[in-house]
């Protein structure tokens, strides 16, 4: 049997439901997990072992009156580093941050607290949310429970990793270029990238604004629906969510009637074989399902993500520029003005960070801006153009989500560009602004493989329940 | 295409980010690496392209344009993140140096 930690957010609320189990045991049995496990995995910055218990203690006492605040009332929860709670230390595991405390409620959090969910603690990530491996931490990188000389994948891999090692039962995470989706693929877990305009930044620490979206980690497409629903809306502090349909879940049980796309661009390149073997396995297996699979034109592969490298540090270049030691933060003691923001930054600041800052200062730079930002946001309309087109003739475009497995920590923190050829697959749904979702192929050799299907947009029911009958197979 | 250390140095200048000689070197390299990856993009012919839009930003969705009120809690909060205060007032350096006599 499994303990109550190893439960799905979906099987815990039904025996909260049914009292079979009391948030308080779910609780403290992923406070026990955490307090073994968390000293070498590191998914977590910080653990709130007091006010979760009181949580816990609460949602109970709701509970025994017959109250109930929503589907994730009592429900544990991890939270990623770069999104605010107030009164809390928030991060976004920046040394420039280490002391930083929320003045107020992201609407995310804001939302889960209304539905009595239980936060655990905040979880490690790559800097400012910037890296595909979890390595970029200020405060030490985190670890693959499936080999700990392995990374989890970023840079919302303390999320990944408290979700696929039971320290929680979901997490959430954000995700610009793929970092909700790739840690979810190196650690075989579900992760959601919603439609832009789905869910509130507000409170989200900005890394690109045109990109950013919050969405959930979890151990199955059902439970990261459940927490999906739970933290989108349109919102008055957030000028770019939308007014949608909202989403309602629309599970099937076969696929008959469903038209799934492989993108001939992105297959022909390079994949590894360990990665390639289990998704064409998959394919298989949603044909067994009663989907047509074939091919399609998207053009711009390999365009996405210079689109995305240039895209990316503009928008992040300008939105780190308030970390500058004046208002918050860490500050150096220098001279005089100009050499304070100069040490400031440049002491508390990582590598990773400061290499995109200086990456996106330079392309929107006097005499550059046209030859880097503006036709990048020319080839961004064609690549949104190319999708839509892709997405007229099928309901879904699925590739494997990363090429490669997880990979050994330190192996490529010295070479940036190989390190960014892993978001090949992720970044197109961002550069598009549609929902994508990576979910755990179930033949695998050794480590864990991610599925990913890109859908479109405002359409997160058809895409969760092409991922979902997959799972239930 | 390869950046001087003097372009490197005067990009971290305009981002305020101090960089020590040996991270100019690093830096310039990294930059160069993904400077000619992006360079793809010159290739594919934009005549015409409008460059895509912002993101939804519907006038709609403007909140009223007035001050919100912050509570005791919330400016304690703010206060005690300053890096730098005076009686409760931000601390930071001084804008005008003194003048050189």
């Amino acid at each position: 049997m499994k303990s109550a930690n190893e439960l799905t957010l979906t099987e815990a609320r039904e025996a909260l439901d049914h009292a079979e189990i009391f948030s308080l045991e779910l609780t403290k049995a992923c406070l026990a997990e955490i307090q073994s496990r968390n000293p070498a995995l590191n998914a977590f910055l910080e653990i709130w072992q007091e006010s979760a218990l009181q949580e816990a203690k609460a949602s109970d006492e709701r509970r025994a009156r017959g109250e109930s605040l929503g589907v994730l009332d009592g429900i544990p929860i991890a939270i990623k580093d770069n999104m605010l709670i107030e009164g809390r230390k928030c991060s976004s595991a920046s040394k420039i941050l280490e002391n930083y405390v929320s003045v107020r409620d992201a609407t995310v959090i804001k939302k889960l607290k209304a539905q009595g969910a239980v936060f655990l603690g905040r979880t490690n990530m790559d800097e400012f949310a910037m890296g595909g491996s979890t390595e970029n931490s200020a405060f030490g990188p985190t670890r693959n429970p499936h080999d700990p000389d392995r990374v989890p994948g970023g840079s919302s891999g303390g999320s990944a990793v408290a979700v696929a090692a039971n320290l929680c039962l979901a997490a959430t995470g954000s995700d610009t270029g793929g970092s909700i989706r790739q840690p979810a693929s190196f650690c075989g877990v579900v992760g959601l990238k919603p439609t832009y305009g789905r869910v509130s930044r507000s409170g989200l620490m900005a890394m690109a604004s045109s990109f950013d979206q919050i969405g959930p980690l979890a151990k199955s497409v059902e439970d990261a629906a459940l927490l999906f629903e739970a933290v989108a809306g349109k919102d008055a502090l957030d000028q770019t969510t939308v007014d949608a349909k909202p989403f309602e879940p629309a599970w099937r049980e076969n696929l008959q009637g469903i038209r799934i796309g492989l993108p001939k661009q992105a297959w022909g390149q390079g994949i590894d074989g360990e990665v390639r073997t289990p998704v064409e396995h998959a394919v298989s297996v949603l044909k067994r399902l009663g989907a047509e699979v074939v091919d399609v034109e998207l053009p711009y592969a390999e365009e996405v993500l210079a689109v995305y490298y240039i895209v990316m540090p503009c928008e992040a270049s300008t939105n780190l520029s308030r970390f500058d030691g004046m208002r918050y933060g860490a500050r150096e003691h220098a001279s005089n003005l100009l050499e304070t923001y100069l040490e400031t930054r440049g002491e508390n600041i990582g590598p990773e960070a400061r290499r995109r800052i200086l990456l996106g200062t330079y392309a929107l730079s006097a005499g550059y801006y046209d030859a880097y930002y503006k036709k990048a946001k020319q080839v961004q309309t064609l690549i949104k153009n190319a999708y839509a087109d892709a997405l007229t003739h099928v309901d879904a475009l699925l590739t494997p989500t990363t090429p490669t497995v997880a990979y050994e920590i330190g192996s490529k923190v010295n070479d940036p560009l190989s390190m960014y050829l892993g978001d090949l697959f992720t970044v197109g749904a961002n550069v598009a602004g549609l929902p994508a979702v990576s979910v755990p192929c179930k033949e695998v050799s050794g480590l864990p493989v991610g599925m990913h299907l890109t859908g479109k947009a405002f359409d997160e029911s058809t895409l969760l329940a092409i991922a979902g009958a997959y799972e239930q197979s | 295409m390869s950046l001087s250390h003097e372009e490197i140095k005067n990009v971290a200048f305009l981002a305020r980010i101090g960089l020590s000689d040996e991270e100019v070197e690093r830096v310039g390299k990294d930059l160069d690496s993904i400077l000619g990856y992006v360079d793809r993009l010159q290739k594919i012919d934009t005549a015409d392209v409008p460059e895509a839009a912002s993101p939804v930003v519907d006038a709609k969705n403007f909140r009223v344009d007035e001050a919100d009120a912050c509570t005791d809690a919330e400016r304690a909060l703010i206060v005690d993140n300053f890096p730098a205060s005076q009686g409760g007032m931000l601390k930071a350096p001084a804008v005008f140096e003194r003048p050189k006599k």
